[in-house]
């Protein structure tokens, strides 16, 4: 074999030495018991090319730890210290050595804000002391690695990183914290991963850009050329610093209507989506993710039709829209006539220009009458099937119930406060008008940090987490940059925040609990319950201090409703409630809105845990970012199967082989198959009554998937018509699964001696070892 | 029997189903160039090391000729010979899919390389670029074997037409692209060339369907005819490989000749063997190299995969979805 050479930083050349390799990650390996350093060495050596460089070495060997993931779990413990290190080595060679150092550096480059800036500054030995760098230790290689690509800030032109993962979570505590003892607190929740706001905070908090909302719901233009243009500029200026954004365009009239001004025929509403489409598929944000928006429309709209086939990947270009998602905005009167085989008429909004403004009875009746002035009647039926195919062939088109989204809201107290539409992921349910956007910053407790398999959930943490949520997420909408007038204009009459959850589904593996059992039902039902009192009472105690939010009054809590009575349910913790009720009474509520149970994508892999209220999609499955991939493994399984001796090559063949499900592993007891189930393999039914029995104590909505692998028009319009009846304000994407698949390259080819063999004699199959 | 010259036009009743199953299939997987989103890939580009460029540029200048080679062969020597409608019917989408893949390669390129002579360098890679130029000669060789060949008379005909068949599989849709989505995976582990890499997703996906199709016609004629797959046969199919192995390697050498971190031509080698090996096995024939994969990038193409759409345009969707509005329905 040839001598394998490396490159070092000053230019040398130095002949590869394995025990030098072994040497450093046995290092970094410590008490992970289950990683062999000579196997991850030697792999790595021979990845390698002669005259290499020791960055691509330190590269290559985090990459190949992280590739043994599927084999055992720990290499990815192993991956994310080898990777904290080579960040770290990154950010001292710059010359940083301490946490204040970090902002100071960052603050000259033209980074950080001058508050925070000077904020560090003036506390700069405590909050030094307080940065735990064995911290570092709680994260998996995945979520380490978003952060080293995503969240850590870069010199703006050598593009190395100017601040650890702690040195990070430290600079986002600062940029919304008013005194030291504050900071650390906010930072050691962070760090720990029991909490984590979301990613536009992570990322521009104590910036000088320091936009840190999620969501922005702007209501349809109005039906002029300037409104629409107007709309255009907003969405870019939102999506631009990291919001994604829901849009409705139910105000605009439909294809062949009139146009006064110039005696012409309209085109409709497609030419001016595809003008959007373009619009947000330009805006990048910040490099570290595309910018997204959803378009919302009412179904009695004249262009619903096209509106439905926006996504589809045939037909003419010019009338399809690949970078925009679609949501239905559907009053329950449609409803209604698809479960009595109705007619539906289309109407132009020049026609009824109201009935975006009404919901309930008020709607029925205005809509009713303008039926009379029709455009086009159709099947009900048959829209309702359209709608379901084009969920079924593009995931897209969401169900969200206009109706119902509106009556259970605590901002409609008032006639004139209505709720258009939902945001880009179907959770955030604001009032909005022409020149009020809502907005709406997020903020995602890890249930899994809260639960242990001895004692179930630890009630008393769980609290004093949200607690902590809550005061910071209030926080940041005084702290808040606005990039529209509009989105100024309402964030500090309402105040609304919604606060989430994730890592359900780690809280179920923990304890047992098959996803459609009683049982986890009931617990995240008192979950939620708990997140959504505590939430309410902390938001009592903030209005306590600095007063309620401005337009408390229009509000439905002002007349003494709390989101559960809107639902009409009793509560576990009846006294808690009733305390809450008198202290709200006289106090008020310093905000309108406080919860809501978001995707959750990026901070969930951050803090390693599942997304938000999901189920597991499979026990193997590999994630894709713009960082690359990454095997992701269910190591509650890994730690099931260990424990029985089942954690062996043929076992992993297997699993793979079925793509991640253990449905067909003989040797595990039924129950312990069952507990495994992935998303493909549980009852929707279920997932469904999950979500309604936890939405009382939602005051927004959730983001609700639904996964279907062979879908029919049949399946789909069955289980939405039980979503409805069920009460549910939202659905989100419709997962199904690709019908043929690539290939499998790396398990044995199975011949069909071999599929015979392993029927009768799993254990001396060959084509298994 | 399914290579009986002639043009058999009865589908029902139906012979082959599951080769009409396959093309059931293959609808439901429908995928356009437009869907591709390559706009990130430009900056990628931009990022990569000499070394890579290197890789990505060769590795482009195959595609754009790869498929329209494959859709030839197709026409001038499969679809006469396999008298099955259903069959036909999938050889003709086949010939779709081989078309689009030629287009997204082609909207790839004209993206991927703006300076006009740079492109048309590109796209005479068979004719300029000697490790490219040897694997085409090795596809025309094969397309060339039974192009004269009108009528399958005799079971030489049959096995000619089976060897060539094979060699379109297994070698080239098996080899010469399997080798050239290890490439593209390898980036794509890297988060690099998204663009190129969720449409090289969508072409792999489509070409492990004309592999497994061209088995099932394998599988198929030597069910019927059982003799006609023998020793001499196997040994035939080996020294193919063993030849499209080669020239991949040679191929493989020019990819990699900096140096490409995380890719030496040590693995692969190996890499190559190990996929003729397990073509081999599809075919029930003894493996030539006994090698194993020493890509754990390509274990990550095994399993199911979630995106963020944020990041990335979801993919995994179905068209062609029946049935009526019902609500009664167990979901």
């Amino acid at each position: 074999m040839t001598v394998m050479r490396v490159r070092k930083r000053n230019g040398d050349l130095e002949t590869v030495d394995v025990n030098k390799i072994v040497r450093a990650v046995e290092r970094r390996a410590g008490d992970l018991s289950e990683v062999d350093p000579l196997r991850v060495a030697t792999k790595t050596i021979s990845g390698l090319y002669d005259g290499a460089t020791t960055a691509e070495l330190d590269k290559l060997s985090i990459q190949t730890a992280a590739e043994l993931i599927g084999e055992e779990p720990q290499y990815s413990r192993l991956a994310a210290r080898l990777l904290a290190a080579f960040v770290e080595k990154e950010v001292r060679h710059q010359g940083v050595a301490s946490f204040s150092q970090s902002i100071r550096y960052a603050h000259q480059q033209g980074l950080i804000g001058d508050a925070t800036a000077a904020f560090v500054a003036r506390n700069a030995r405590k909050l030094d002391d307080a940065v735990d760098e064995d911290a570092d230790r709680n994260f998996e290689y995945f979520g380490l690695r978003t952060v080293a690509d995503r969240y850590l800030l870069r010199h703006p032109l050598s593009r190395e990183v100017v601040e650890t993962p702690q040195y990070w979570l430290l600079r986002v505590a600062c940029g919304l914290s008013a005194n030291p003892a504050e900071a650390i607190g906010f930072y050691r929740l962070m760090s720990s991963l029991a909490y984590l706001p979301s990613s536009p905070t992570l990322f521009n908090s104590g910036t000088r850009h320091t936009q840190m909302s999620s969501c922005f719901l702007v209501d349809s233009p109005r039906d002029e050329l300037d409104s629409i243009y107007e709309r255009y500029h907003q969405v870019a200026k939102l999506s631009k610093f990291s919001g994604g954004i829901g849009i409705s365009w139910t105000r605009i009239r439909g294809r062949g209507a009139l146009i006064r001004g110039t005696n012409g025929k309209s085109n409709g509403i497609v030419p001016f989506l595809k003008t959007l489409d373009a619009g947000v598929a330009a805006v990048n944000q910040g490099g570290r993710r595309k910018g997204a928006a959803c378009v919302y429309l009412e179904p009695w709209h004249p262009d619903v039709e096209e509106f439905l086939e926006l996504r589809d990947n045939t037909g003419e270009e010019s009338r399809r829209t690949h970078n925009l998602n679609l949501a239905n905005w559907i009053p329950d009167e449609f409803m209604r006539r698809v479960e009595s085989d109705g007619d539906w008429s289309l109407i132009d909004p020049t026609d009824a220009p109201d009935l975006p403004d009404l919901y309930g009875e008020a709607f029925d009746e205005a809509y009713r009458a303008a039926e009379k002035k029709a455009v086009k009647s159709v099947k009900a039926r048959d829209l309702y099937g359209r709608m379901m195919r084009t969920l079924a062939q593009t995931g897209n088109g969401w169900m969200t119930f206009k109706d119902r989204s509106n009556a259970l809201s605590n901002q409609t107290g008032r006639p004139g406060n209505t709720i258009h539409l939902s945001n880009l992921c179907t959770e955030i349910l604001e009032v909005n008008s022409d020149d009020e956007t809502a907005v709406c910053n997020l903020g995602s407790v890890n249930l899994a940090a809260h639960v242990t398999a001895s004692s179930g959930v630890d009630w008393p943490k769980l609290r004093e987490t949200v607690r902590t949520a809550v005061v910071f997420l209030d926080r940041v909408i005084d702290i808040n940059y606005y990039p529209s007038p509009q989105a100024a204009a309402s964030n500090p009459r309402w105040r609304p925040v919604g606060l989430g959850l994730m890592g359900l589904q780690d809280a179920f593996f923990t304890l047992r609990l098959p996803f459609d059992s009683a049982e986890a039902r009931e617990l995240s039902t008192r979950v939620q319950e708990e997140i959504l009192l505590t939430a309410l009472e902390t938001s009592v105690a903030l209005a306590e201090q600095s007063g309620p939010h401005p337009s408390y009054a229009e509000t439905r809590a002002a007349e003494g409703k709390l989101h559960p009575d809107l639902w009409g349910v009793t509560p576990a913790q009846t006294e808690r409630w009733a305390e809450l009720r008198a202290r709200v009474a006289e106090h008020g509520l310093r905000n309108s809105l406080l919860v809501a149970v978001a995707p959750t994508a990026t901070i969930a892999s951050v803090a390693g845990c599942y997304e938000c209220i999901e189920p597991q999609v499979s026990n193997l499955f590999k994630r894709e970012t713009m960082s690359g991939e990454f095997l992701q493994i269910n190591t509650y399984l890994v730690r099931e199967l260990k424990s029985r001796g089942l954690w062996t090559a043929p076992i992993r063949e297997q699993i793979k082989r079925a793509e991640g499900s253990v449905q067909g592993i003989a040797e595990l007891p039924a129950d312990v198959r069952e507990l495994f189930r992935t998303a493909w393999e549980l009852p929707q039914r279920a997932l469904i009554d999950l979500a309604a029995a936890r939405a009382p104590y939602i005051d927004q909505s959730q983001s609700l998937n639904l996964f279907l692998s062979a879908p029919t028009i049949g399946k789909l319009s069955s289980m939405y018509l039980h979503a409805w009846k069920s009460g549910l304000k939202t659905t989100y994407y419709l997962r199904s699964r690709p019908a043929t698949r690539i290939q499998q390259a790396t398990v044995p080819v199975l011949t069909a001696a071999a599929e015979a063999c392993s029927l009768e004699n799993p254990e001396s199959c060959e084509a298994c070892q | 029997m399914l290579l009986d010259p002639g043009m058999d036009l009865t589908l029902r009743p139906m012979k082959y189903p599951h080769f009409f199953d396959r093309f059931k299939d293959a609808i439901k997987n429908t995928w356009t160039v437009e869907e591709v989103d390559l706009h990130s890939d430009l900056a990628d580009l931009g990022k990569l090391s000499p070394a890579e460029q290197h890789l990505v540029s060769r590795l482009v200048a195959f595609f754009a000729t790869g498929d329209t080679i494959v859709a030839n062969n197709l026409v001038l020597n499969l679809y006469q010979h396999v008298n099955s409608p259903e069959g036909r019917l999938y050889l003709s989408r086949q010939l779709f899919e081989e078309a689009v893949h030629v287009q997204f390669y082609l909207n790839l390129l004209d993206t991927y390389v703006p300076d006009l002579d740079e492109r048309a360098a590109a796209f005479s890679a068979v004719e300029n670029i000697p490790s490219i130029a040897r694997k085409a000669e090795f596809c025309f060789k094969w397309i060339d074997s039974i192009f004269e060949l009108r009528t399958l008379r005799t079971r030489d005909d049959r096995r000619a037409f089976l060897l060539n068949l094979i060699c379109f599989a297994a070698c080239i849709e098996g080899l010469f692209f399997y080798g050239a989505f290890a490439y593209v995976y390898y980036l794509r582990s890297r988060g690099l060339l998204h663009g190129l890499a969720s449409g090289t997703n969508w072409v792999f996906r489509d070409e492990s369907m004309h592999m497994a199709f061209a088995f099932d016609v394998v599988d198929q004629v030597r069910a019927e005819e059982p003799g006609l797959f023998d020793a001499d046969m196997a040994q035939q199919v080996r020294d193919m490989l063993a030849e499209a192995v080669e020239c991949e390697v040679q191929f493989a050498e020019d990819l990699l000749e900096q140096g490409v971190s995380g890719m030496s031509l040590t693995d692969m080698r190996e890499y190559l063997q190990h996929v003729a090996d397990r073509r081999l096995a599809v075919l029930g024939i003894e493996p030539l190299y006994g090698s194993r994969n020493p890509f754990a990038f390509m274990e990550l193409q095994d399993v199911q995969e979630l995106s963020n759409f944020f990041e990335r345009r979801v993919s995994a969707y179905q068209v062609g979805v029946t049935g009526a509005v019902t609500f009664d329905d167990d979901f």
